[in-house]
């Protein structure tokens, strides 16, 4: 009894693999998909944000609601080497990392700001990692998509 | 001791090192780029505006300063303005920096050329103003003293003087506009078009004032005569020769919205000025031939003038053919004398420059005086007087050599 069992899922395995071989295999390795320098969207009425020179088109409301704020002037969004993308806003007690997938953002993570509230928050490339600075209070930290380095 | 010193000092170079990186962690990237696209949007405006050489150098000092500033961050704002990159970008400003610095040039330059068009027209209105008062002066004076015959041809003299000097005057303007517009080429028109819009005073009017004068000048009964009068249509006659060569330049440079019109106007003063002229010359010419014996037909234009001439040495030649008088011979050198010595001498030149006669009508009148002077000529009866000698020697021998046979 035991024996055809096996077998079975021998053959499943069999068919995992064989259909594993003929489906796209194809992978880049090393895709850098850094963003030199942040974008500052301002959103619409719609609280939809458009960066033209990066392609990209979200709605904020949910980051809105999750930060529990109505409203905001304008998003500041990079995007770090691996293809995450970070965004805050003046105001935001957090910053939200995102993973892209089929029109999706997918939250990875989200830093809390150790200081509180960012009074004047500004991303930039430093060094393969993200590098938040507060303009107002001064305050600068080192972000990857894990978190606070 | 010091080693406190040099652990103070360590500590303060560790705190100054550390303020320094908390200043370069507090830099925004986006705010970089920001404020070198303002400042670029500026130094464009600031080189699209400029209008004299001092911005431009000063131009020159912030792109300098703007370059020393970014460089630093050339790869953060190559990133930044691709497809454009820092270099590129501050090529940019120096090219357009040439660019203006070339218009500046061009305006500057143009600038001084108005000015010294300004000062050139001011200058040309003074002396002719000048040229006119002591010309108006004169012809009062001239009206006031009637009865003192020599102060009279003094006066007349001086007043024919003043309107040689004005002629003189105007001559060389009018040579002035030929050498500067009479080859202006298609460029320069249109700076002088761009230029002119900012002239207070220009050419074109100074051309109306001018023609103005003259027509007041040939109203003007002043005791003139008809070398006076063939004088002005010779002045005339310059003057409808300069505007044809550069009055169509002149309207398009001084008067482009409305070039045709501001050119009739001028030719509408020409023609104003001619018959101003004409009104005093056909007279004056019929009683200067009639002071020296010769009553030419009626005349009251340049070819009717002509045709008189012809018409009246025509009629005496042939009356001096079929009379052949001592009257006819005295009038034949009547007219030879005041047509060679006076007219052809002394107007020659201003009836053919006044387009009055041409070179070829006067040639035609000198032939017709030739065969007028030959028909003229009183005939001589001595040869016809030997002749009948000669016939009654030959009778009277005849007659002894008939008597002396038989």
């Amino acid at each position: 009894m035991a024996k055809p069992k096996l077998i079975t899922l021998s053959l499943c395995v069999a068919l995992l693999f064989g259909a594993a071989a003929c489906g796209p295999s194809l992978v880049i390795q090393d895709v850098d998909y850094t963003q030199p320098i942040e974008s500052v969207l301002a959103p619409d009425s719609n609280l939809e944000v458009h960066d033209q020179r990066y392609a990209v088109k979200f709605n904020i409301s949910p980051i809105l609601e999750e930060e529990g704020v109505s409203s905001v002037d304008e998003i500041r969004l990079i995007r770090n080497r691996a293809g995450f993308y970070f965004l805050t806003a003046s105001g935001f007690s957090n910053v939200y990392v995102f993973k892209t997938a089929e029109s999706e953002l997918n939250l990875q993570t989200i830093i809390e700001i150790p200081h509180g509230e960012l009074g004047q928050p500004a991303f930039n490339q430093r060094n393969g990692n993200i590098e938040l600075v507060d303009l107002a209070s001064g305050d600068s930290y080192s972000l990857n998509q894990d978190g606070l380095r | 001791m010091k080693k406190f010193m040099n652990k103070t000092i360590s500590t303060l170079a560790a705190l100054l090192f550390v303020a320094s990186t908390t200043v370069v962690a507090q830099q925004s990237d986006y705010q970089v780029q920001q404020d070198f696209r303002a400042d670029y949007r500026a130094l464009v405006s600031g080189l699209d505006a400029a209008e004299s050489s001092d911005e431009i150098a000063s131009i020159i000092d912030e792109i300098n300063e703007l370059e020393a500033e970014y460089s630093g961050y050339s790869d953060l704002l190559d990133n930044a303005l691709f497809p454009d990159t820092f270099e590129e970008r501050i090529e940019d400003l120096r090219s357009r920096l040439n660019i203006s610095r070339e218009n500046i040039s061009i305006i500057e330059d143009l600038n001084q050329r108005i000015s010294e068009l300004e000062s050139e027209i001011a200058e040309f209105r003074d002396r002719l103003a000048q040229l006119d008062e002591e010309a108006t002066a004169t012809a009062e004076r001239l009206q006031r003293s009637a009865a003192n015959e020599r102060r009279l041809s003094g006066l007349v003299s001086q007043y024919r003087q003043n309107l040689e000097n004005r002629d003189a005057f105007v001559s060389e303007l009018l040579e002035g506009l030929l050498n500067r517009y009479e080859a202006m080429d298609a460029e320069t028109q249109s700076e002088i078009r761009d230029a002119a819009e900012s002239l207070e005073d220009d050419p074109l009017a100074l051309l109306e004032t001018i023609i103005s004068g003259y027509i007041n000048q040939a109203d003007r009964d002043a005791g003139l005569d008809a070398s006076d009068y063939v004088r002005m249509r010779a002045q005339h006659g310059y003057f409808v020769n300069v505007w044809d060569r550069v009055g169509e330049r002149m309207a398009n440079a001084y008067a482009s919205d409305r070039p045709v019109q501001a050119r009739q106007e001028i030719t509408d003063l020409l023609a104003a000025w001619e018959a101003s002229v004409n009104n005093k010359l056909w007279n004056s010419l019929s009683t200067a031939f009639n002071q020296n014996g010769i009553e030419l037909p009626q005349f009251t234009s340049d070819d009717s003038f002509n045709n008189a001439l012809n018409a009246f040495v025509d009629r005496a030649t042939d009356i001096a053919r079929e009379q052949n008088e001592e009257a006819d011979f005295e009038l034949y050198n009547s007219f030879n004398n005041y047509w060679n010595n006076t007219v052809k001498a002394q107007w020659g030149e201003y009836l053919i420059a006044g387009n009055i006669l041409s070179q070829g009508d006067i040639a035609a009148i000198d032939i017709k005086l030739s065969t007028w002077g030959q028909d003229a000529a009183p005939t001589s009866n001595l040869m016809f007087i030997l002749f009948l000698i000669s016939l009654a020697v030959i009778i009277g021998l005849i007659v002894l050599l008939v008597t002396k046979k038989s």
